[in-house]
This record gives C-alpha cells, structure tokens and sequence, in this order.
C-alpha cells in the first residue's frame, strides 16, 4: 500500500511540472500584464516608469527565464508576488482557500446525503411513486445549469424570502469562536452549498440506482434471498455493500465537478473563495494567482483520484492495486 | 495628496467589475468629488428640472445623532477588495474606500480641491512658489496613541521614492522634490529637498519647479514610521500591519477585517476634531446585483448605487438618493499618428484616415448622445460639451456649447469635406473618391456596452459614415489597452473614458509627449496653452481660466476627441443617517455622520 | 474453422449497423416521453434554424433606445431588452448559435477521441500505454480554468475559435471510453482474421471496430451535447463566451443577475432559462431511450 502511494505520488511530479510550464506559458500569452494594466492611462506613471517596474518584475525576460525563476521559487513553496494584490500568492491563497475548502467540503457532504438514500430509495423500490419522482428529480438536476439554478435560489431565498444573505462568507460583528459565528458560517454557506449540491447529485442517483436494480438479479442475492435472510438484511448485507464502493472511485470527478461549480457558485453568491479570486485574476491579468490557482486545481484533481483508489482498495481488498 | 491629482481611466474601476459588472464604470475620486448638480434641497431627490436631473448633497434628516449608533456602509463591487490598506501601496479605488474612515490626510480641501488649513495640518507657501511649510496639529494622534509626526510625512516620501517601490505613486509631484531623482537611483540616502523641524511637527518640501499643482497635487498622507518603520518594502506589503491591523489617525480604527469582504470599526475616542458619533462602523462589499435588495432592507445604510438600477432606486422608502456629478467623462477617440518611443513623442500623420478636422467634427455632430444619456442611462448622464467636466466650476466653460447633436451639419461638413457617396452604397466614400470604412473599439460596459456602441454605429450610418465594430465585436478591457497603446493599425476610432482628478491639469492626456495621448495628436497652439496652465503665472487663477477657456475652444475646433457624456454619482442613503453629505465643499465631517435611531 | 472473407465481413456490420438505426428508433417510439421530446426538440431546432429566413439579423442588431425593456406585446412577443431588440429573435437565434456550438464541439470531439481511442484500443501494447498516459495527463487539467483563459489569448476571437477551444478539452473521456471497448475488441476472431487477410489498418478500425463500438458513441455523444450546451451557455454567461452582440441563450439568462430583471422583466431571461432546461430535458429523454436501446437488457420494445 505505502509502495502504492509513493509510486503514485512520483507520478505526480512529472504530471504537476508539465502541468505548470502549460500554465505559464499560456498565461503569460494573456495580451497586456498585471503592471501596464494597472497604469494604464494614469498620465503621472511615465512609460519609463512602467517599463522600471516591469523589469523589477522581471517580466521583460524570455519566458524560459522567467519560467525558471518561477518553478525554483515554486518548489520551495514560493508561487511569486501577485501584482494586483501587493502581496505572496501563497498568503493570499491562504486567506481564501479556507472559504472554497468549506464550500467543496459541505457540497460534497450534502450531495452524498441527498444522493445516497434516494438512490438506493430509487434502486430497491423500481417503478414505484417514490421512484418515478426521484428519476424526474434525476433528469431535472441533469437538465439545469448550475448557474440558472444559482441565480433562482439566490433571488427566491435571499431577495424575495430573506431567509439567507446573498454575499460574504460571515458576519463581521460576532465573535469569532462563539456558537453565533458557526451559525452565520452556516447561514451564509448555505445557498451556494445548496446549488451546487442539489445538482451534483445527479451522477450518484443515477449510478446507484442502475447498480441496485443490476445487483437485485445476481445470482448471490437470489440465493441469500432463498436461504430466507429477510429483505431488509439483504440489502444492508449484500446489494449496498457491493453498491456503494464503486461510489468513492468517483471521488476524484466528483472533485473536478466541483472546481468547475465553484467559479459559477462564488461569483454569483460573491463568496470570497478561489474561483472568483480567479475570475478576478483573468481580468487583472495577475498570471502568477491565474497560475497558482490552475496548480491548485490540478494537484486537487490528482490528490481526489489518488484518494479513490486508496479508498477502494482498502474497503474492498479484491480491487487489487496495480 | 498625489492621488488626487492623477487622471485615472474610469476603465481602471472596471477592471475590478471585468466580469459581472451589471453597472456602469465609475472611478469615484474617493470623498473629493464635488456636486454640481443643481442643489435644490426642498426638492425631493432625482427630480426632474427643465429636463435635467437634480439631486441633494446633503441628507434631509436634520435629527440629533443617537449616541454609540452604529451604520453598515456598503462598497459596492463584484469582486473582493484587494486590502492593501495604505495610501503608499494600495492599488484599487475599493481599497481607498476601506481606508477612508481609519485613514486621513494631512490637509482639508475646499470646493475647489484646493488646501485649506482646517486639516490636521496647516501650510505656508514660500515667496517663490517653491517650497510649502508644512505645521502638523497638536493632538494628531494614530491609534496606537503616538503622535503623528512631521518624520511620518517624510517616511512616506522615503516609501514612495524608494528603489525597491513598485506602486504607481512615484508621479510627478514626488519626483519634482528636489533631490528625489537622486533618492530614486538609490544614490543618496537622504531627500535633500525634505527637512524636518527639531521638534517633529514641521516638515518642509522644496519642489524643482513652482507650479499650481501644488496646492491640489501634494502628498500628505503620512505613514506610522514606528508602526512600519523597521520592515523592508517587501515585508511591509506582505505584512498583516497594512492588511488586518492597519492603524491611521481618522476617526475609527480598524478592529477587525475579514479579508476581501468586509471591515468593522470602533470609534477612535482620541480623533483630534473630537469624538466620532458612532460607536462601530461596518463596512461590507456588496455585490451591484444585491445592492438594491440589500438597501431595501435597511442591511446597509450608505451606498453608491449602480446606474441600471436607478429606476427602482427611485422606488426605496427608506432611502433617500443624493447625487453629484462625477470627476469623470467619456469620449470618442480618433486614430491620428503613432507613439515615437524612442523620442518619446507623439507624431501624427497627416495621411492618416481622420486627418481632416472637418470629418471628426461632423463624427461628434453625428451622434446623439442626449437620448444616449436619457434612454440608456436614465438621466444619469447627459450630453458633453466640452473637454473639461462641469465640477471643475472654475475652468469649466459652461457657455460653451461644444457640438450638439446636428446630423443636417455633420452632412454639410463631410460634403464640405468631399466626402461623398460615390457609388451609391449609401456611404460616403473619402476625399479621393476611396471606400470610407472606420474600425471602432468598444469595451464592454455591464448590459450597456453593446447596445451603446451599436447605437453610435447607427447614428454615424444617418450621416452616410460606414463604422464596423473592430473585429466585429467589443474589445475586453486589457486587449483594449494594448490595442491602443501600440496605435494598432486596425482601429481608427475608440471609446474611452477618463476619471478626470482635481487638478485641471490636461496635459497627462493630450499633451505632445504624452504616452497616454491615444489620438496622437499634436498641435502647437495646444502645447503653448498647456504650458501657460502651469506656469509660475498660472497660480493667478483668472489667469489660469483664461488659458483653459482658451484651451477648451481649440479642442473643440480641432476634436482629437469628441467627448460624449458626463455622469451622475448616485448614492442611497438610508433615512435614518444624519450629518452625511457627498458635498466637497461641505462643512460636515465624517466624524459628525451618524444615526437617528 | 468458418473461414469468412472480407466482404462477407463488411456486409455482415453492414447488416448490424441499421439495425441499430431500427432500434433505436423502435425504442423511441414505444416510449411516449422520448417520442415526444424528440418531436418537441425537432420543432424546436426546425424554428430555430430556419429563423434567419425571416428574421433580418442585421435590423436585429440595431438599437432602439426608445423600445427598451418593452414587455410581450402583439409587435414583440417577448418584450425587447436593454437595447430595445425583439427577444424573441434573440431567443431563436441563440438557440441556434447554442446548439451549432454544443452539436459542432460535441462532434469534432467525439471524432477526435473516437480515432485516438480506435488507434490505442487496436493497437494496444506500447502505442496504447504512451496515448493513455497522455490522457491520464490531460485528464488532470482542470478544463473550465483553461477554456477561460485560452478564450482570453486567442486575438481575433469567433464562434469558429470557441468551438474548437471547447472541443479542445471534450475529446479525453471519450478516447479512454473508445479505447477499453476498443482493447476488448481486438481480441475478437473478425479482427484477426481481418488482419491475416492483410485489410489495411486503418480500414479494420473504421469499418469493421467502429460499427460495433457505434452505440457506445451514439450514447455517449447524445448525453455529451446537453452537457456542452449547458457548458457554452455557461461560458457566455461568465462573459467568456460568445463575443458580445452575438446572440445567446446564455447572454439573455445573464440578465437574470439583476434582481429587478428577475422579477420585472421576466420576458427577457425567463424563456431563455426554460428553452435551456426543456432542451436538456429533450435530449437527455432522447438519450436514456438511445441507452436502451444499445443494451438488450433494458429494452422496453
């Protein structure tokens, strides 16, 4: 297993470092930079002053060069100064990781916990009431973009109902620490945790469903059936225990799904996490963030899939590790 | 303070909003815009005179501020704030928001954007114009209880020269100190220009060169020297002491900030006017989308609302509206010559397509910006006349009419011109008889943009001019720049905006050596008019308003660009908000602000 | 041993492949749903692609600044939007645009996997382990993150380059699907006969591996398009979409950020935001009953 892992993450080196030339190369090829976009038109900021600052920058460097510069810094955990923000990528990541972390963490959670019931609910009770609603669920959640369905429940529950707040992450006058402030955590993760979840469910329900009404004819559950197990047992025991592993494997998608969500979720709930640093980014033309945060993303995505197979390997000892 | 004195592109706000922005560009000069709008106090707000909108300055409710209030404030912005909060380093107008109520400058300014001594410091101009004497107030103090010091005024300096300074505020005022350049190349450790009293409360400046710019273009935000004092540039911009813990001597403190999103304060009980009304403050960063809904229900207390939502704005209950117009213009550029770097001069090339004057005055005639500013804007802003903006009462030369909508005159001066339909296309062809097609650049503006500048389209179409969107669609903020700053052959005309700073001065933008003259255009009478505005004689101000008065009816003869429209500010202030005014010129201040209940 | 030649071979897929065709088509009609939604969804793209015959594209661009946010009336039956332009054109116009983009993206890259796949599934061994480990590689990258900043460096910026930006990063599931059945595949007696006759080897992929792998395609790309529809609506409501002043549905939903539009102006995002959802619904009816078809097990007909 230790082999396994190690093996994995060696792999990972070659992937992360031609993942990260990619991304510089194409981020730099942004038109315009952090520095002249700043100046831009502001007539006390003489060219020569620009072309000063950019060369303080190093940005008037081959790429090669700076590319350099970039990974030596970046190895030892130094992803370079962001432009617009004055400050190390790394603690400006840091201020925000914590609020996308949560809502990626919650998402997941909620989406298992909406998922998992009603696709065994769908699976073992076929072409019942219950589960013609769950299918139509299930083509609904397919069928909507995750930003229309944003965007509605942000308008219903915040703007008309005034249940949640339609921004922020928290409310600045409660003590930190105190119950309030878990509450107020809470009350403003609840939308974008809601949208994003109510959507993802999507893939388990269908999965699960398919693999229920699959494993309900196999020849092992018809004989423990025989034998006389009562139903109920029959599923605990036999169906779900074979059902539900499959489902970590999906973890690592289910993480890259959730990369993608995270750019709609935040930007319309203004929550103050990557994916609208990102955005902001683009715009600012501030490549070392655009460049750290499609690191991040990538390192989630290898670190998410690596996580399933550990996972499957250790709940189901037949799923041999190659 | 320099920053005031900068000309900013109000494109420069919507970088920061690239992406949802749902509103209109703004580039708010912080609290120094000054109010032209017919002030009518007895009027309810947004009313409509003689066709033209008029709003309050000053809020209406006149009752006794409650003791230890406390207000929401919200910045309105798409994205986070960036939270550098320190006048040398910050970069985005947000930020200055955020530190407007811990931070102060040393100086009041007047209506005109001009310093007075009613700030914590008071000031005296040598003989020669050269050299200011700078006296800080007994009991300033930052929050940590120090005094502020004439040595603070001078630390700043040694900040903003540094080598290793890499912010946008080494500008023209920092460097005509003498010995700055010096300072700059890191060949002397001292600024020799700079002196500092015996006694830490004087300071002297000595410039280079005298000029007007002075009195509304010095720097006079000191920085806490025994706060920072001990980093290098690199650790203080990384350092939580200009980020989470900033202090500063204005009226509240900062007791906590989460980043990106919002700022509570507490009433700093030292502040030197006296004791601030309210007892904590809460500033918060309010998507354009929310601010409406969140103003409706009573969340935050002061806003500054976006353009697009003015008409339900209007509908608020419990929220009055104050308006001013804005340090801010837009315009039509036109395509005349290229940047020469190596000379660093612009040159323009009278083969160019626009050369004839008489074709880029009949392009402004053409466009109907009236109903522009009426349909699209909903009053919010209206026609622009001439190159200077209405809040620069002085220079602004309101007889002026510039050149109104006219297209019947915009065909007499292209048939004038010889630009005429040839082929019978219905479209004009130029001078020698050749197809006359123009590429136009336009940046995205909220839903507004693209029906905006389809609309100028049409109009320049009425006349018989054939205008196409350059590579058929609108040009996103940075290519934009960079398609204009290296006079890309493919554009021939542009829209832009400036966010005008208080100093009159329009040589940043239109003078000869300018990188950021994007029409290239030069001409001699400009240079000498522009050279008179800040001269030593220019400190006579009637001086000075003849020159620009002059200065504004060549621009409007020569049109390097046609300016389109001015703008209304427009904030929503909750009912329950005393002692608040968007005024430059009031005598409120913000510690004074408050509420009734 | 049957000894089969090549052409007994070929007419042999021949005969498998509209059989599929019949399937489908028999499981469609014996399901009222996907029946429907086929029908629905063909009128649908029938208004929408034969719009600019009467609509004038170039009048729709013009700008009417007295007309705007004009509610449904008898002259525009969906009101107008901020520049005063008939919706309902827009509606019809960007439905189009929506749905050449997710269709085109949605074919080019199944093409593209299918022959990536097809090529590391027939050849297997070291050709196979070198393409798969590009895939591996590329199915790291975070998509959404590089879609976004590619439409931001590409200069001259057109529907035709969107298209392929997006394809760009479709194309990798779909080669490692190919490419498992594909493996299975080669292994079958037809194949090495094929071989051992000396067929070409592009013609064994094509013409004798595809047909048998075609339902797995079909399937695959039906429940792909609703995806890249949603993914182009998606993009354009970001702002990194379609250029501007082209219509979309994802530009008329953007509208819905602003709470009074929401709730005033219904007219102008509202049926953009349900033509989305009833078209996914379409196709992913359309799609499950394509499913069934292509697996014995779960036919209904």
């Amino acid at each position: 297993m230790i082999k396994f892992i190690v093996r994995r993450i060696l792999v990972m080196i070659p992937q992360l470092l031609l993942l990260s030339l990619i991304i510089f190369v194409v981020a730099k090829a942004m038109p315009g930079d952090a520095v002249t976009g700043a100046f831009m038109g502001n007539p006390d900021v003489t060219p020569e002053r620009i072309e000063e600052i950019k060369e303080k920058f190093g940005l008037n460097d081959p790429w090669y060069e700076q590319y350099g510069r970039w990974i030596g810094k970046a190895v030892q955990g130094d992803l370079g100064m962001s432009y617009a923000h004055k400050q190390k990528v790394t603690s400006l990541l840091a201020g925000r990781v914590s609020n996308t972390v949560l809502l990626a963490f919650f998402t997941l959670v909620v989406t298992y916990l909406i998922a998992i019931p009603l696709g065994i609910i769908a699976g073992r009770w076929t072409d019942t009431w219950a589960d013609k609603a769950i299918v139509t669920y299930n083509y609904f959640s397919f069928a909507t973009p995750i930003f229309v369905f944003a965007l509605l429940m942000l308008f219903l529950f915040s703007f008309v109902l005034g249940w949640f707040p339609s921004g922020g992450s928290v409310d600045i006058r409660i003590t930190e620490g105190s119950w309030e402030y878990v509450v107020s955590k809470a009350r403003h993760l609840f939308l974008p945790v809601m949208s994003g979840a109510l959507l993802l469910t999507y893939s388990t329900i269908q999965y699960l469903r398919n693999d229920i009404i699959d494993t309900k004819l196999k020849d092992f559950v018809k004989t423990a059936r025989a034998k006389g197990v009562p139903e109920g047992k029959v599923y605990t025991r036999h169906i779900l225990r074979n059902s539900l592993l499959p489902i970590a494997a999906f973890l690592g998608y289910e993480i890259t799904g959730l990369i993608g969500g995270s750019i709609f979720i935040e930007s319309i709930f203004s929550y103050p996490g990557l994916g609208q640093l990102f955005l902001q980014s683009i715009g600012t033309r501030d490549f070392t963030v655009v460049t750290a945060l499609v690191m991040i993303s990538g390192i989630a995505v290898i670190i998410g899939t690596m996580l399933s197979d550990i996972i499957l390997s250790i709940v189901d000892p037949r799923i041999r590790v190659e | 303070m320099a920053k005031k004195q900068l000309l900013l592109l109000v494109s420069l706000m919507l970088v920061l909003g690239v992406f949802l922005a749902a509103c209109t560009g703004k580039d708010k000069d912080g609290d120094k815009g000054k109010g032209e709008g017919n002030i009518d106090p007895g009027k309810e707000s947004g009313e409509e005179k003689d066709g033209e909108l008029s709003f309050p300055l000053d809020v209406s409710n006149k009752d006794k501020a409650i003791e230890d209030g406390e207000l929401t404030y919200a910045l309105v912005s798409d994205d986070p704030f960036e939270g550098t909060l320190n006048k040398v380093f910050y970069s985005g107008n947000p930020d200055y928001e955020v530190m407007k109520f811990f931070d102060e400058s040393l100086f009041s300014y007047d209506a005109d954007y001009l310093i007075t001594n009613d700030g914590a410091a008071t000031f005296e101009i040598s003989e020669d114009n050269k050299t200011i004497d700078i006296k800080i107030k007994d009991g300033v103090k930052w929050h940590d209880g120090e005094p502020v010091k004439a040595s603070d005024l001078l630390y700043a300096y040694e900040l903003l020269g540094h080598p290793d300074y890499t912010g946008d505020r080494y500008s023209f005022m920092i460097e005509n100190v003498e010995g700055m350049p010096a300072y700059h190349k890191g060949e002397t450790k001292e600024i020799s220009g700079i002196k500092v009293s015996e006694d830490d409360k004087e300071i002297s400046i000595t410039y280079k060169v005298a000029t007007p710019s002075l009195l509304s273009g010095i720097w006079d935000s000191p920085v806490p020297r025994h706060y920072l004092g001990d980093m290098t540039i690199e650790e203080i911009m990384s350092s939580e002491k200009i980020r989470t813990k900033p202090i500063g001597f204005g009226p509240y403190k900062v007791s906590k900030v989460v980043p990106g999103e919002s700022v509570l304060y507490e009433r700093y009980d030292d502040y030197w006017r006296g004791k601030p009304a309210l007892k904590s403050l809460v500033l918060k960063v309010v998507s354009n989308a929310s601010i409406l809904e969140t103003m409706k229900k009573g969340e935050v207390d002061i806003a500054s609302l976006p353009t697009d939502q003015y008409e339900n704005a209007k509908k608020l209950d419990n929220a009055e509206l104050l308006g001013k117009v804005d340090l801010a213009y837009t315009y039509i550029g036109f395509k005349m010559g290229k940047w020469d770097a190596e000379n660093k001069v612009n040159v323009m090339d009278p083969n160019s397509k626009l050369a004839d004057k008489r074709v880029r005055q009949a392009m402004w005639h053409a466009i109907d910006n009236e109903t522009v500013g009426k349909e699209l804007y909903h009053g919010l802003r209206f026609a622009a006349t001439t190159h200077f903006v209405p809040v620069h009462e002085s220079f602004f030369d309101a007889k002026n009419p510039g050149r109104p909508f006219d297209p019947e005159k915009a065909k007499a001066l292209l048939d004038e011109a010889g630009y005429v339909d040839v082929d019978g296309d219905g479209f004009r062809e130029d001078a020698n008889g050749k197809e006359f097609v123009l590429n136009f650049a336009s940046r995205p503006e909220g839903d507004i943009g693209e029906p905006l500048a389809q609309f100028y389209i049409q109009n320049w179409a009425d006349v018989g001019i054939k205008v196409q969107l350059k590579d058929g669609r609108l040009v996103e903020f940075n290519a934009f720049y960079d398609l204009l700053e290296n006079d890309d052959p493919g554009v021939d005309i542009y829209q832009g905006g400036w966010g005008v700073g208080s100093d009159p001065d329009p040589e940043g933008i239109h003078g000869r050596t300018a990188a950021f003259n994007f029409p290239r255009w030069t001409n001699d009478k400009n240079d000498e008019l522009l050279a008179a505005g800040t001269s030593e004689k220019a400190f006579d101000l009637k001086y000075r308003v003849d020159i620009y008065k002059q200065w504004q009816e060549l621009m409007i003869d020569e049109v390097p660009l046609a300016p389109t429209l001015y703008r209304y500010e427009l904030f929503g202030v909750n009912k329950r908000v005393v002692n608040y005014s968007i005024d430059q010129g009031s005598d409120l201040y913000l510690y004074q602000m408050g509420v009734s209940k | 041993m049957v000894v089969l030649n090549e052409k007994e071979l070929l007419a042999q897929e021949k005969v498998n492949n509209p059989s599929l065709m019949k399937t489908i088509w028999r499981e469609i009609k014996s399901d009222k749903l996907a029946l429907g939604s086929l029908i629905l969804l063909a009128i649908i793209l029938t208004a929408a692609y034969t719009s600019p015959l009467f609509i004038d594209q170039l009048e729709l661009k013009k700008v009417h600044l007295l007309t705007t946010y004009k509610s449904p009336s008898a002259e525009f039956w969906l009101g107008t939007d901020e520049g005063g332009r008939d919706v309902f054109s827009q509606l019809l116009l960007g439905t189009r645009n929506s749905f050449t983009i997710g269709f085109s993206v949605t074919l080019i890259a199944g093409l593209f996997g299918l022959t990536y796949g097809l090529i590391a599934g027939y050849y297997g061994g070291l050709v196979d382990n070198i393409l798969m480990r590009i895939v591996d590689f590329l199915m790291v990258l975070p998509s959404l993150m590089f879609i976004i900043v590619f439409v931001t460096i590409v200069p001259k910026y057109t529907i035709f380059n969107f298209i392929l930006i997006m394809s760009i990063f479709a194309w990798f599931g779909k080669a490692r699907l190919i490419r498992s059945r594909g493996l299975a595949e080669r292994e079958l007696d037809y194949i090495n006969a094929s071989k051992t006759l000396g067929t070409p080897s592009w013609k064994i992929m094509f013409f004798e591996m595809f047909p048998n792998l075609s339902s797995l395609v079909i399937v695959n790309m039906t429940l792909t398009l609703a995806g890249n529809i949603g993914l182009e609506t998606g993009l354009t409501f970001l702002g990194f979409g379609l250029p501007s002043g082209t219509s979309s549905l994802g530009t008329l939903i953007a509208y819905a950020k602003n709470p009074d539009i929401v709730q005033n102006k219904w007219w102008v995002w509202l049926p953009a935001a349900l033509l989305i959802l009833v078209m996914m619904l379409c196709i992913n009816y359309v799609g499950q009953a394509v499913k069934r078809a292509s697996d014995a097990r779960q036919r209904l007909a």
